[in-house]
């Protein structure tokens, strides 16, 4: 058209962007640090924000996969079983007369967390299955095969090579491995989601799998990848708290899908999908872990925190919904 | 002269940044029905939801039978006996016709307090014999056509007493045929005496149905015309402020080879052995009433349905389409018919919508190039004419016309050569309308060819260089654009 553009009524520019929120929490933890600091000398020591920091990394490596799968409309809350299993499993065969040797343990393990997702990743987008039930079955089937395998006892594991992976810290930069597994998966998954096309399509299917259909998105494909990548990052994490623990048991990891969940969402992701960010989902496992070190340092209990915790989720949601439906 | 049924005095209403009316004034009598026309953005539906309860005006007043009436909700609105029917709608498909009648109200037995369902659907029967409605009371209302349900939502709407009716393109999803019953409807009504207000984009309509037309512009109103005294081109000119040149662009283009064939494309029991082909600089137009087949065809040719038999030639070579991303591979491209449901993500910015179906060829290897997709966007803004603050804004804050734009921009982005264009211009204003046109025949010009489906007829005629009629799935009539007239077409759809 030969006339000039000009701004029709109703045309806003709307650029309260991810970034903003993410500010916002990073400003929230930077305050939480500040008041835990100076309510408790041993707060902010290295030890402390070292193991702190070490405990996040465990749920924070799941919180990130997951973070991509809640943003396709997805969920998958066969994390914590497929954890469980994971270290009973690697117990398990390490207690066998032969051992499996303890280099042959990681495939082991990272396979099973992909037979996992894998099998998740089948029902929901081949047969269409809701991904809450879906996984919520799934869960139980793992953490019922973990008490199964372990006839329902801990099985001691003093094995070098998960001894390394959740035990071990770097000499002279001092961090220990979990945090530097942490560190790249992070970074690998903020690159994927924000930087490649892959990353794209996740937010173009979450925000309209109809639309993203006929566009030529192969919207199961992608689907089924990022369940995939869920189950591999579980079964990961579950050998992070095997080698922290010493121990492969059923009970691993139990309820920790509220934790990994809060997070995300206090990261901004939406619960509908098309909406969230990994640098979100770094701030919200942050701002959890300071919040159950700090509090855990000024005398309160976990069970007491955990009251507070299921509180805070329903708040946080609330105001992100209040936020979104601010009309005029 | 006669009280008003309902008069808006002197309304304003600003939102941040914008003022979207300025000093609207219309008045409403009863046993008349109002047009309430304008382009996108114009100011109708904040003026509607005003009316509604939805949102409070700035300043100005509103009146019924002449007394001041202060609307905090839409529950008050309602209570005075205005009814509102959405283009979207809002039915609830779970459950039978009756109950979507009687919701929240459904009779009951006396003692025990349990639902009469005898009395309820004999209830339910009246009230669809009055509207004319061949329906049973039982059905589920999922299990009903598009019409039937607005038809239901009508019956709801004035069920309860009403005396003021509203209703915003309430024919967008509907057919020439079931456009002219719900007519009926309406004439119906204003006999009875309700005061009817018509919003809609669809001009012949407007002729048809409404008394008189108030046209906004930019938040104001530009004035009210008796119906019978005003003509297309001087409604269209107050609408957009300018007068357009020509509303159908049409061009004669030169034929160039076939770009693609269509050999006994089949689905069982839907579609059977469609023929045709499509050459290079044509727009072939397939017409036929709901449920003929037409929109499988495109659906089908673009992978979206599976089909039964049949074979598409692109460019002399055979192709196997079981997806949307085949078809694209092949240089299908398409466009939904439904822009909400399968053309873009509203969450989304502007720039990822344009780029959506061509993300695996934005930059090299597995990275999204970004600046590269921020020069894709902007060169599609500049050409298709998108208003937008900017590229970053999400989709959803434009309006309808310019969505539109981004779904065919999004189209052109992905480089195809062969369009199936499913109601391109489905609910969107006459400049945007004409601006979709001009696109359509710059494709042409360079070598594109164009399958287009439309139910309006004004739109089939002028824009299509061969028309295929569609009925019961099979192609029962072809005319040349020389050839074709409205009747020719509608009495092929019978045959």
């Amino acid at each position: 058209m030969a006339d000039t553009l000009h701004i029709e009524p109703g045309l806003t520019p709307k650029r309260r962007g991810r970034a903003s929120t993410t500010l916002i929490l990073f400003g929230v933890l930077a305050v939480m640090v500040a008041v835990f600091s100076s309510l408790s000398k041993d707060f902010y020591s290295f030890q402390n924000i070292s193991t702190m920091l070490t405990n996040v990394s465990f749920s924070g490596i799941v919180a990130g996969t997951l973070t991509l799968v809640m943003i396709t409309g997805g969920l998958d809350i066969s994390i914590g079983g497929n954890i469980a299993l994971t270290s009973c499993l690697v117990a398990y065969l390490f207690n066998l007369t032969p051992p499996v040797p303890g280099w042959a343990l990681v495939p082991i393990a990272l396979a099973l967390g992909a037979a996992i997702g894998a099998f998740n990743g089948f029902f929901i987008t081949r047969l269409d299955l809701n991904p809450i039930i879906t996984t919520l079955g799934t869960m139980a089937v793992a953490r019922g095969l973990g008490y199964v395998l372990t006839k329902a006892r801990s099985i001691l594991i003093m094995e070098d090579v998960t001894g390394f992976i959740g035990r071990t810290v770097v000499p002279g930069i001092q961090i220990p491995i979990p945090l530097i597994l942490f560190a790249v998966i992070f970074t690998m998954l903020f690159f994927l989601l924000s930087r490649s096309k892959f990353g794209r399509k996740v937010y173009v299917i979450g925000a309209n799998p109809a639309a993203a259909r006929v566009s030529g998105i192969k919207v199961k494909r992608v689907k089924f990848i990022l369940y995939l990548m869920s189950g591999i990052a579980a079964s990961l994490s579950g050998l992070i708290l095997t080698g922290q623990t010493a121990v492969g048991m059923p009970q691993h990891a139990n309820g920790m899908e509220l934790d990994v969940i809060t997070a995300i969402l206090l990261g901004g992701t939406a619960l509908a999908g098309g909406k969230g960010s990994i640098l979100g989902t770094l701030a919200g496992v942050l701002i959890l872990g300071v919040l159950y070190n700090g509090f855990t340092m000024i005398g309160f209990r976990y069970v007491h925190i955990r009251v507070f915790q299921g509180v805070l989720l329903i708040l946080i949601v609330a105001l992100y919904e209040l936020r979104d439906r601010k009309k005029y | 002269m006669e009280q008003p049924l309902l008069e808006m005095r002197n309304i304003s209403k600003q939102f941040p940044g914008v003022q979207a009316l300025k000093d609207v004034s219309i008045d409403l009598h009863a046993g008349e029905v109002l047009g309430l026309v304008g382009e996108n953005g114009a100011g109708k539906s904040t003026l509607i939801k005003i009316l509604a309860g939805d949102y409070r005006a700035d300043a100005g007043d509103i009146l019924i039978n002449g007394r001041k009436v202060y609307f905090r909700s839409p529950s008050d609105a309602a209570e005075m006996g205005i009814r509102f029917i959405y283009q979207e709608l809002i039915t609830l498909d779970t459950l039978t016709v009756t109950e979507n009648l009687f919701v929240g109200r459904m009779p009951r037995r006396k003692g025990l307090g349990t639902i009469d369902w005898k009395a309820a659907n004999e209830g339910a029967r009246q009230v669809l014999q009055r509207m004319n409605i061949d329906i049973d009371p039982r059905t589920v209302v999922g299990d009903l056509t598009v019409h039937q349900k607005q038809v239901l939502e009508i019956a709801k709407a004035i069920n309860k007493k009403a005396t003021i009716l509203v209703m915003d393109e309430p024919t967008a999803a509907l057919g020439e045929e079931d456009t002219q019953s719900l007519f009926r409807i309406i004439t119906g009504l204003k006999e009875q005496g309700v005061g009817v207000i018509h919003i809609s984009h669809r001009l012949k309509e407007v002729f048809e149905i409404t008394d008189r037309v108030t046209v906004l512009r930019d938040g104001q109103k530009i004035g009210t015309v008796k119906t019978a005294d005003a003509d297309m081109t001087q409604l269209i000119s107050m609408m957009v402020g300018r007068e357009l040149a020509e509303f159908y662009p049409k061009r004669d283009l030169p034929l160039g080879n076939t770009l693609m064939e269509v050999k006994d494309l089949t689905i069982d029991g839907i579609i059977d052995r469609i023929s045709f082909s499509v050459r290079t600089g044509e727009i072939v137009g397939l017409f036929g009433l709901l449920g003929s087949g037409r929109m499988n065809v495109l659906r089908a040719l673009y992978g979206l349905d599976d089909t039964s038999g049949g074979q598409i030639i692109v460019n002399g070579t055979p192709v196997l389409i079981s997806g949307p991303s085949d078809a694209l591979s092949n240089g299908i491209g398409y466009m939904p018919i439904d822009r909400k449901l399968e053309g873009l993500a509203l969450t989304l910015p502007v720039s990822s919508n344009i780029t959506m179906a061509n993300i695996d060829h934005i930059g090299g290897g597995f990275v999204l190039n970004r600046r590269l997709e921020r020069q894709r966007a902007e060169k599609w803004v500049e050409d298709v004419s998108i208003r937008t603050p900017d590229i970053g804004t999400d989709a959803n804050s434009l309006s309808g016309g310019n969505q539109q734009k981004i779904v065919l921009a999004k189209l052109l982005e992905t480089g195809s050569k062969m369009f199936l264009m499913n109601e391109p211009t489905r609910g969107i204003d006459v400049g945007a309308k004409v601006d979709i046109y001009r696109m359509m025949e710059n494709l042409c010009e360079a070598g594109a060819g164009i399958v287009m489906i439309s139910s309006e007829l004004p739109e089939m005629l002028s824009m299509a260089d061969r028309i295929l009629v569609i009925a019961g799935g099979r192609v029962s009539a072809e005319f040349s654009r020389q050839e074709a007239t409205q009747e020719k077409l509608l009495h092929a759809t019978t045959l």
